[in-house]
This record gives structure tokens, C-alpha cells and sequence, in this order.
């Protein structure tokens, strides 16, 4: 039986209790409990860019409609008829006026209003029997727009999501706004791990640590510069409202007027991209990358969105390419998730810079991404492992950067740009402050 | 995809295309990935798109700006670099695969061949998990080189939206 208290307990003092990782009590906590009412991500405005545009994406095993209606406005709708409860959608993509039913024929607008019924007078009487007015597929209970960025939640009395996200949206524009244009998504690509989904979460929150070792190849092969660990134990890691990241250290930039600039050249964005960078992001935005010289790489925003930011060698001319990736970790059950990985890239860039970038993604991340893979070995083998009895006498130790009194080891960054808290070197501050999210939603009432 | 009629199986040209084929898993299936390389041409092009689930009718049901491969020369050469480091720990234990080529027709496309293969591949990794399977079309040109036969460009249409294998570790 599982004591939710005395797991909680752990995992705030940094100790893990290892069955977190593949236990069904503790999934159906996160799924009542967590993912019933946070803000999820589900498509990006990009992936549906004209009238009658639709993708179908999951929140556990609710599915939803992300749909641009006739009028420009996207809707997010259950994916459910409203007689049978036939899947009105079986497609996963695609653009559509109408949705209709396949088992009795009850069809919907693409803003999911019902538009009608057959035989509704013989059936039904009319609107006697059964009013048509106000009849609309179930709509998300709350949904919000960042960026584009799509998000849903369960809870129809959700915070707005811009007060969710709060202090991270700084470096959600990163990511995602690049320019004024914005970013455009491509795919998802998509694929089932025997992993358990807080694993990537976690990972990319804040485990600067495990780069220099679990992708020691890619630096072996000279793909990447960077991950070595006299490099990456320089970059600070931040924790900021809903999310977390970490950051790579560059270079000193020569002169202080090019300094972002500079910046950005030496990760790989052509000259003609920087002026709407640097339009694009605030006095800080601009301060983080050009005066502290710290450059985004992995983040995620609780609960399972996460993002990647690297600059590789796409050429054995060594031409360096950097590519953005957002990728979600849709659980699937205790010891399954599936993984959703686009690569973004900002809409208004040259199409040879699209090219490159692209070509940087699919050699880094994505199924079959060079440091995807060696991540991905990992979090099958620990998810495995934590389904055994062993694992139920075992506290996994994510207390790195912390006093045996739970005292941070050195004081938070004093200069650092952005906002939050943010410590230079190793740490799992990142990781503490998404489990300490996980922990508040798994301690508070199913709704 | 491809016009006019596939060679007879007895065609020179088809049965030097299907050796080429079974020789080329055999490599695969032995981590012979210095090997395999020699097989690809300078100028490769090999992609995977990514499959999507679409309504019949939608004209569509892969992702033309997206793949699960999208390579030339220098990134499979980089990913074969990479699997002979001591790091590449998603390989170490290696897997065990087993490509089954089948359903292959060859095609005269203008000086090269045309070949389409129905590709399995099989895939075990350690003692505990469940193996994979990958269905896939292929569709490659082969060319005539004075070395024989040299892959110039490979298309993989895979048989899942949604891939039940860890990674692309492999090549398929």
C-alpha cells in the first residue's frame, strides 16, 4: 500500500523513493492528481496555420481536436461524440470543415458546434426530443496561447496561464521567439520508450551533469564542442515559476557593443537573423546571452514539456548549426511514454538556415539523434529497475549542490540576468525544483 | 513512386540488385558499419519521413518536412564514427537484428536501378525487454560503378505513425 506522505517526504528532501519511477499507485496520483488539472501543452499555432487545420493530440488518454476553426480561431475539443461517444476524429492530422461521426452520423463544425443529426424529426421528435442549440463537443476546460505554444487544462478554474508560467516565459523566448515572427514546428516525430515519463522531465530541468559522460560520443566524434565537463560545469542552471534549465557558458565576447552578436555567430546564427533576435528579446533576454555569456540549451516546464537549444557540426567543413527542439513526454502508463519531438526553427529565418538547423536536429535529438539515443538507454534501464521489490529499499540521492542541513553548497549566481535563482556548476536544483512541483500536485486533493 | 514494369526475376540486372540487397543486411546484421559504408555513394541521400495517421483521401500520410532519417555522407559517416567509440552506450551491449529483405522488384530508371524491398527488421536488446519490430518499404537507386553496385539514394517508408523502438540506432 502505497504511504503518499512518507514518498513525498523523501522526495522533498532530495531522496527519491526508486518505485516513483514505475509505480501504477503513483501514476494514477499523476493522473488524478496532476495531470487532471495542470496546463499541458498540446500543438503549436504553426502546426495548423490555416482555417479548418487540425492535429489530434493526447493528454493521457483524453483526445483532443487542436482545431482552427472557419473564423481563424483555434479550438481545443474532446475528442468524443456526444450521443455514443464515438471518436469523431480517427485521423491525426489534416484540414476539415466538418467532423462527422462514422457511427451515427452526428457531425460537428470544426468549432465543434453540432451542425446536425440524421433523421432528427423521425428520431427525435425535433428539438422537442432533443435540442440542438448549444450543443458542442466538450471544449479543454481552460486553454491559453503563449507564443503560439498551445496549452490545455483539465481544470476549469486553471490560474491564466501567463500567471502559470510567469518568470519562465523569459526563457520560453528563447525557444520560441527568436523574432517577432516567431517559430514554426515541424512534426512531431513520434515514439513509445519503456521509460517512465519524469525521467526526460527531470533530465532536462537541470542535469548538466550527465553530459560530459552520458554523451562523451558526441564529443569523441567532434559533432559537438561543448559537452565536455570542464565546459559544462561553467553554465548555469536556473529554476524560474513552472520551469528550469540549464545553459551553456560561451566564450568571452570581444567587444561589448557586438557582444550578442557575437554570441549568437559563434553558436551559428547567420548575420541576417540577428537584428530580429535582438529585437526580439528584452534589455534582459539580451544581457543573459551577451554579458553573462550564458546560452540556453535544455529546460523544461513542469510537467512534461521540455526543450533543447545545441549547436553542432553539420558539415566536415565545420560549419556550426544550431536547432531547437521541443519535445513532450506523453505518459502511457507507469513504465511507458510516449515521446512527441519537434524541431522549431523561427519563421522568418533563410531557408539555407533551415536546411542546417534541421539537419543539426535530426543528427542530435529525435529518434534517432545521437544524444537522444544514449539518454533514452538510460531511462528504459532505470525504469526497469525501478519496478523490482529492491527498488522499494532504495532513496536515489538528487540532493547534489546541497549541505548534509539542506543548504544550498555556494550562494545563487548574485549578477545572473534572468529571473529566478540560478547557481554556476553541478546541481540538481533543477530536478528539486520540478519534484517539488510533482510533490506539491501529488499532495493536494484530486479534483 | 515508380513507373513501367519491375525486370523478370531471372534478369541479370534483378538478381545482381538483390544480391546487393541480401549482402548489404548481411553487413548490417554483423555491425559491419565500416563496411556498409563502402556500399553508399558520396552523394547519398537517405531518408525515413515520418508516417502520419490521415484521412483516406487527404493525398498525404507522411510528413514531407520531417523524417526520422534526413541524411547525406557526412552525417552517416558521423553516426558509423560514433557506434566505433567507446561511449555509444545505447549499442554496448549491441543489439541483435536480424534485417529479412523480401518483396524486391527492380526497375530500370534511366542509367541506375530502381529497387523496391519490403525491409523486417528484428531487434533484441539485453534479457529483459521485449524486441522490436520495424516494418518498412524501401525504395533505392542503385548505381553501376566500376566497384559494382553502390547504394546512391534510399527512401524508408516505415509501417508505424507511432515507432515502438527505443531509438534509430540501427539502420534500416
Amino acid at each position: 500500500m502505497l504511504d503518499l506522505a512518507s514518498v513525498l517526504g523523501d522526495v522533498r528532501r532530495g531522496m527519491i523513493p526508486a518505485h516513483v519511477y514505475a509505480d501504477p499507485e503513483i501514476f494514477a496520483a499523476e493522473r488524478d492528481r496532476l495531470f487532471a488539472r495542470s496546463w499541458v501543452f498540446v500543438a503549436h499555432e504553426s502546426e495548423i496555420p490555416d482555417p479548418g487545420d487540425y492535429v489530434v493530440r493526447r493528454v493521457l488518454a483524453d483526445s483532443f481536436i487542436v482545431a482552427r476553426d472557419e473564423t481563424g480561431v483555434v479550438r481545443v475539443m474532446f475528442n468524443m461524440c456526444l450521443h455514443r461517444g464515438m471518436q469523431v476524429c480517427r485521423a491525426e492530422m489534416g484540414n476539415a470543415s466538418h467532423f462527422r461521426c462514422p457511427y451515427h452520423a452526428w457531425t460537428y463544425r470544426n468549432d465543434g458546434r453540432l451542425a446536425g443529426l440524421p433523421f432528427h424529426e423521425e428520431a427525435y421528435g425535433g428539438e422537442d426530443g432533443f435540442a440542438r442549440a448549444g450543443q458542442a463537443l466538450l471544449p479543454a476546460p481552460s486553454m491559453g496561447t503563449h507564443n503560439g505554444l498551445i496549452f490545455i487544462s483539465g481544470d476549469s478554474d486553471a490560474p491564466a496561464l501567463s500567471d502559470y508560467l510567469g518568470d519562465f516565459a523569459f526563457y520560453l523566448d528563447f525557444y520560441t521567439r527568436q523574432s517577432p515572427a516567431g517559430v514554426e514546428l515541424r512534426g512531431p516525430q513520434r515514439w513509445r520508450i519503456k521509460a517512465n515519463w519524469k525521467i526526460g522531465a527531470e533530465n532536462f530541468a537541470g542535469d548538466s551533469y550527465h553530459t560530459p559522460h552520458t554523451h562523451a560520443s558526441v564529443v569523441d566524434i567532434g559533432l559537438f564542442r561543448e559537452p565536455k565537463a570542464s565546459k559544462r560545469k561553467e553554465g548555469a542552471l536556473y529554476q524560474a515559476g513552472p520551469g528550469a534549465g540549464t545553459t551553456y557558458k560561451l566564450p568571452p565576447a570581444g567587444n561589448e557593443h557586438s557582444a550578442l552578436a557575437d554570441q549568437l555567430r559563434y553558436v551559428g546564427y547567420p548575420d541576417a537573423m540577428i537584428p530580429a533576435m535582438t529585437e526580439a528579446w528584452s534589455d534582459r533576454q539580451r544581457a543573459l546571452v551577451a554579458e553573462s555569456g550564458f546560452m540556453p540549451s535544455a529546460a523544461t516546464l513542469f510537467p512534461n514539456l521540455s526543450f533543447v537549444h545545441n549547436w553542432p557540426q553539420v558539415d566536415a567543413d565545420g560549419t556550426v548549426a544550431p536547432f531547437v527542439s521541443l519535445r513532450q513526454w506523453q505518459p502511457v502508463s507507469e513504465r511507458e511514454t510516449e515521446v512527441l519531438s519537434w524541431f522549431a526553427v523561427d519563421a522568418a529565418a533563410p531557408e539555407d538556415f533551415k536546411r542546417r538547423s534541421y539537419k543539426a536536429y535530426l543528427m542530435c535529438f529525435g529518434i534517432s539523434g545521437m544524444f537522444e539515443q544514449d539518454d533514452v538507454e538510460n531511462w528504459v534501464s532505470i525504469t526497469d529497475m525501478a519496478a523490482g521489490s529492491m527498488a522499494r529499499r532504495l532513496t536515489l540521492n538528487s540532493r547534489m549542490g546541497l549541505t548534509s542541513d539542506g543548504k544550498p553548497l555556494k550562494p545563487p549566481l548574485a549578477t545572473f540576468a534572468g529571473p529566478g535563482v540560478a547557481y554556476q556548476g553541478f546541481g540538481e536544483y533543477g530536478q528539486r525544483h520540478w519534484l517539488a512541483m510533482w510533490s506539491d500536485c501529488l499532495a493536494g486533493d484530486a479534483p | 513512386m515508380t513507373v513501367g514494369r519491375p525486370l523478370p526475376y531471372g534478369d541479370p540486372a534483378h538478381l545482381a540488385a538483390h544480391q546487393f540487397l541480401v549482402e548489404e543486411a548481411a553487413l548490417l546484421d554483423a555491425a559491419d558499419y565500416a563496411g556498409w559504408l563502402g556500399l553508399l555513394c558520396e552523394d547519398i541521400s537517405y531518408v525515413m519521413p515520418v508516417r502520419v495517421t490521415t484521412a483516406r483521401g487527404a493525398d498525404f500520410d507522411s510528413l514531407a518536412d520531417m523524417g526520422h532519417f534526413d541524411e547525406d555522407m557526412y552525417a552517416l559517416r558521423k553516426r558509423v564514427q560514433r557506434l566505433a567509440t567507446d561511449h555509444a552506450w545505447t549499442e554496448d551491449p549491441p543489439s541483435r537484428t536480424r534485417h529479412f529483405v523480401t518483396n524486391v522488384r527492380t526497375f530500370r530508371d534511366e542509367g541506375d536501378l530502381r529497387v523496391e524491398s519490403a525491409l523486417l527488421l528484428f531487434r533484441s536488446r539485453g534479457d529483459t525487454r521485449e524486441a522490436s519490430l520495424i516494418s518498412a518499404g524501401r525504395t533505392d537507386l542503385l548505381r553501376a560503378t566500376p566497384d559494382g553496385l553502390r547504394l546512391a539514394g534510399r527512401t524508408i517508408i516505415v509501417d508505424e505513425s507511432v515507432l515502438r523502438t527505443q531509438n534509430l540506432a540501427v539502420f534500416l
